[in-house]
């Protein structure tokens, strides 16, 4: 009867890091989608770098002379793209959702809003074993930028530093492109 | 038999330590304020900006600054034993976006049990500043800080022991906004010689 028990009890556990798992993974699809329907958007597919890390890595040293370290872990990058579209609406309703869907599984560091929502910027974060999850949100007038990255401990104290210029060296790097 | 011995002398145990777990939290929470009731300024603002590093965030940024690194080694000092950082910062393009009774909302904490202000500069360039301390006993428990001018409200609260020194370490740092704390304080010894 005990083991049966123990049995019972450790396929409960699988199953319930499991779900978490899950759910943590579908969040930035998620906020994806909910821009999508919010502000009646499409999002691109993802630039050719953004599929790997190393690319990434490779350009943004170069770019910046080559002494650049790169900030997210290699291959670690999910970017999802806006580009000319418009994104007319209530931000203070769209930060308000998305505070509410975020904040069970992440944590929120800092937002900005500039221009009376013509740039607004989120940046929340989460514990992803002993690296971190960090999830940047740029909406600016015309275009949007969803990046996820995994960032090492030594990386999450710049991020933690200086969370704006941190975010923004994140979306950064996932978005330049080797092809320009 | 077995079983119900077990409820009956786990239940009390259990409903205390949830009491003493929730009066610890709210001690812990004395000295955050509540600033969701400005939130409605995002929208007349032309920007906005909006720190929430919790408990679980300084718990984190203590681990992850490294002891052998000079800078880091100091940061960590600075933010040793903090529960919070907490920032809303408002700058607007015209004047009188924001009503009294905001500064108010935020100023009527700062009169509660405990809280002394420490600062108050007001100038016709810079605005008013204050800062204000908690004390629990002998001890700091937390900081508050409120800038406000015709353009601009800003409160900065600091959770946990903490002082003005550490504040002014802060600054620019952690979403921390640049006070100058640092000038304020030696011009308020200044005025007082």
């Amino acid at each position: 009867m005990k083991t049966l028990g123990l049995k019972v009890f450790i396929v409960v556990l699988v199953l319930a890091s499991a779900s978490v798992v899950r759910a943590g993974n579908d969040d930035f699809n998620s906020v994806v989608r909910m821009i999508e329907k919010f502000y009646g958007v499409k999002h691109q597919g993802i630039p050719f770098l953004a599929r790997t890390g190393m690319n990434v890595a490779t350009t943004a040293a170069r770019i910046k002379g080559g002494d650049a370290k790169r900030i997210a872990e290699a291959g670690s990058i999910k970017l999802a793209v806006f580009e000319d579209q418009n994104f007319d609406g209530d931000f203070t309703k769209f930060r308000a959702s998305l505070n509410e869907a975020l904040n069970d599984t992440w944590m929120p560091l800092i937002q900005t809003l500039s221009g009376k929502g013509e740039e607004q910027v989120y940046i929340f974060l989460r514990n992803a074993g002993d690296k971190y999850n960090v999830l940047v949100i740029t909406i600016e007038q015309r275009d949007a930028t969803v990046v996820q990255v995994t960032l090492s401990q030594k990386n999450l104290a710049l991020l933690l530093k200086d969370p704006e210029g941190t975010g923004k060296a994140i979306t950064q790097e996932a978005t330049i492109n080797d092809q320009e | 038999m077995k079983s119900l011995f077990h409820i009956n002398i786990r239940t009390p145990l259990l409903a205390l330590s949830l009491i003493v777990t929730s009066a610890l939290v709210a001690k812990a929470q004395d000295s955050r304020i509540q600033m969701g009731n400005l939130d409605y300024l995002a929208a007349k603002a032309s920007q906005t900006v909006d720190v929430n590093l919790d408990e679980r965030l300084m718990r984190l940024a203590s681990k992850v600054f490294s002891d052998t690194d000079a800078d880091e080694r100091e940061v960590k000092k600075v933010i040793a034993g903090l529960k919070g950082i907490y920032v809303k910062s408002f700058e607007f393009d015209a004047d009188g976006q924001y009503a009294a009774a905001d500064v108010e909302s935020i100023r009527s904490q700062l009169r509660g049990p405990g809280w002394t202000r420490l600062v108050n500069v007001t100038s016709k360039k810079e605005g008013i500043l204050e800062v204000y301390l908690l004390f629990n006993g002998e001890q700091v428990g937390g900081l508050a800080v409120l800038h406000t001018d015709d353009r601009e409200l800003t409160v900065v609260n600091i959770v946990g022991p903490v002082d003005l020194d550490k504040l002014a370490k802060l600054e620019g740092q952690f979403g921390v906004p640049e006070l100058g704390i640092e000038q304020q304080k030696s011009k308020t010894k200044k005025d007082e010689q």
